[in-house]
């Protein structure tokens, strides 16, 4: 038989848990809805060490057509879990865009198209070294629902109820 | 026989804080990795064992200053910039503190030349019988217990015995960071500043003072190290009241007395242990353990510079993600002065970055602590008492939130790693066939799914430590629950707001 300290730590440990698991799903559920896909053309500048604009917002399901312009040096444009990255060249309109999975596949557009289909926040990164910032150099794709952030907030108010519950708990004599 | 801040700090902790030394580390099980694996026990007990650990790092420390120097200016390129910033920094946040303390101070270069200069001995000991003490200072060096050093060896002024200087010191030389983390030749000059301070140091004062006072890397070790999963503890107290030798502490023929001031029998906490291992060799019982222990035993806070170093690294954090982890470019210029010329920019960040770090943050949480207090009603807990124990939650949330902060540096930029293997100094080497390998991040997308389970792992670790702090301050649960409310607020809404940055 398991000794009652270790008895109530396990529940301790299961409320918190729990508030966190249902926290999670409140927040989940409660992310608002998105509104129905749309086509939207977009420029992006880079210079050195931030990309204009630097946060894109967009839904789940958007097809966004892809311009680039480098107002100083090379830079890259590495899109986090799309398998996309652009290589920008200072002033020029024309672009080389690559597919990372499949080395070797550049090409020189002056318009590149991907449609969003996973929701969430991606970075967006240089990838071609272009000075002292350049790992630092990043901007944000948040494509709606973005369910992880109020997933997240809700397990986090999740572990401050369930340490209240804990608490409280403990005030009662055993 | 006097001792330095450490075994001061650990007599006096009763007067600050609730628990004595034993209660306060005592908690949960211990497994000697000494007595469970002897190999270990008889590496540690070698003489040359620290020489052996060091020097190799200390090569590889001049090679990073020579690629530093002589190498690309660029910093992804070189490799002092890839392996500090990236991989060690990583490492020691994320591997070495939470499992084996202070076990980058084992192997730490700074402190070579100064303490060999200190002991002209790299590996023996320069100990005296004890019969033959008197007027041996004569002869050559000087006599501190039973070991012979050389230089001034003068005591570290007793107003700078806390880690105030290693708050402010390594303060500044964040400030400077996006300098440091870019330019191969600005870690040059800060890391052989640091080295050359230490050597001169520790000619002018006894023992370890740059690493116990002075190393801005140790300030944070020192705090982190408390949650650590390892310690190096005297297996039986009882047997150090009896011992008559106290080898630890003043030195013995088998092993230099403790560098850092610690007598084993009364360490209670990892913050100021350097893990060198000498006790293990000169404790004539063989009484020394180096222990396994749950996450987080340490659990006091023993001081104002302690709780400040912790708001220190928390703004730090927080400043970080916004700059380096954060899409805006003006911030980044703001960091990066030297390059944008943006003096304005830079002095605003400035003082932005040391009124966060010194009085915005400890300020939210002492009116926290403040209203906690209100609330709770009449109680015995001094102010300090109360402030102290709730910062100890910063502790583990801290460290949780910089593993957080760092996981994105190595998985995207790891792959930097293995291009500066081959060509380490960027002058077109190929040296493993590594030097053309693409930048490559590691899972980029699944980052903010990784941060946010730490984060939320890091803030249970904080209400727990915080609620434990409350019953142990209050006594009455009722109470305990009132005065930890606000700051439990303060922990979670800091938490909800990295969870914003990283992934909303």
């Amino acid at each position: 038989m398991m000794p009652q300290n270790r008895a109530h730590q396990v529940l301790d440990t299961v409320i918190v848990l729990a508030t966190v698991l249902l926290g999670g799903v409140v927040g989940y559920v409660a992310a608002p809805k998105p509104p129905a896909p749309q086509e939207r053309q977009i420029t992006i500048r880079a210079r050195q060490y931030a990309y204009e604009p630097e946060v894109l917002r967009v839904n789940k399901g958007d097809t966004l057509r892809l311009r680039f312009i480098s107002e100083d040096v090379v830079h890259g444009f590495f899109l986090e879990g799309y398998d996309l990255d652009v290589k920008i060249f200072p002033l020029e309109p024309e672009f080389e865009v690559s597919r990372p999975s499949k080395p070797g596949s550049g090409e020189r557009v002056q318009e590149v198209a991907i449609t969003v289909e996973r929701e969430g926040k991606f970075r967006y990164r240089c990838s071609h070294t272009c000075g002292y910032m350049h790992p630092f150099m990043q901007g944000e794709m948040i494509v709606a629902p973005n369910r992880l952030f109020p997933t997240s907030i809700g397990m986090g108010l999740g572990v401050l109820f369930g340490g209240l519950i804990v608490a409280a708990r403990k005030r009662k004599p055993a | 026989m006097k001792t330095d801040r450490n075994l001061q700090g650990a007599s006096s902790s009763g007067s600050t804080a609730g628990p004595t030394p034993s209660e306060d580390s005592a908690g949960g099980r211990r497994i000697d990795l000494l007595r469970l694996l002897p190999p270990l026990k008889w590496f540690v007990s070698r003489r040359w064992f620290q020489f052996a650990v060091v020097f190799p790092t200390l090569l590889l420390f001049l090679l990073f200053l020579l690629a530093g120097i002589f190498g690309s200016p660029v910093g992804n390129r070189n490799i002092i910039v890839v392996f500090v910033w990236i991989l060690w920094w990583f490492l020691l946040i994320s591997v070495m503190v939470p499992f084996a303390s202070r076990v980058w101070c084992t192997v730490c270069p700074f402190p070579f030349f100064g303490e060999w200069l200190q002991r002209r001995s790299l590996v023996a000991v320069r100990a005296i019988d004890p019969k033959q003490r008197t007027g041996e200072e004569s002869e050559s060096g000087v006599l501190i217990g039973r070991n012979r050093y050389f230089g001034l060896n003068r005591r570290w002024p007793k107003a700078l015995s806390s880690i105030w200087l290693q708050n402010i010191g390594f303060l500044a030389l964040c400030t400077f960071s996006a300098l440091l983390l870019t330019r191969p030749i600005v870690s040059v000059m800060i890391l052989g500043f640091l080295i050359l301070l230490a050597t001169v140091l520790h000619l002018i004062y006894r023992h370890r003072a740059f690493c116990s006072y002075v190393c801005p890397v140790s300030g944070f070790l020192s705090l982190y190290a408390m949650t650590s999963m390892m310690e190096i503890r005297s297996a039986d107290t009882d047997v150090c009241a009896q011992c008559g030798d106290k080898g630890c502490l003043a030195g013995n023929d088998a092993g230099w007395g403790c560098a850092w001031g610690i007598y084993p029998s009364k360490l209670d906490r990892n913050n100021y242990c350097g893990l060198c291992m000498e006790c293990v060799k000169s404790c004539p019982h063989d009484n020394m353990a180096l222990n396994l222990r749950p996450f987080g035993s340490d659990t006091q806070l023993k001081g104002y510079d302690e709780a400040w170093k912790a708001f220190i690294m928390l703004a730090l954090a927080l400043a970080y993600s916004v700059i380096f982890l954060g899409p805006w470019g003006f911030l980044k210029d703001w960091a990066n002065v030297t390059e944008s010329k943006e003096v304005g920019g830079f002095l605003l960040y400035t003082v932005i970055l040391w009124a966060g770090a010194l009085v915005v943050i400890p300020g939210i949480f002492a009116l926290a602590v403040w209203i906690g207090r209100r609330l709770a009603g009449p109680h015995e807990a001094s102010a300090k008492q109360v402030f102290l124990g709730f910062a100890y939650p910063l502790v583990p949330l801290g460290l949780l939130v910089w593993v957080a902060f760092s996981l994105p540096l190595l998985l995207v930029n790891g792959s930097y790693i293995l291009m500066v293997l081959s060509d380490p100094f960027g002058w077109g080497w190929n040296l493993f066939g590594t030097a053309n390998v693409a930048w490559t991040p590691v899972v980029p997308q699944w980052v903010p799914y990784l941060q946010v389970p730490l984060l939320l792992v890091g803030l249970a670790y904080a209400l727990k430590a915080g609620w434990d702090q409350a019953t142990r301050l209050f006594g009455r649960q009722s109470q305990a629950l009132k005065a930890f409310a606000p700051v439990a607020v303060v922990l979670t809404v800091t938490v909800l707001y990295f969870f914003k940055l990283y992934t909303g």
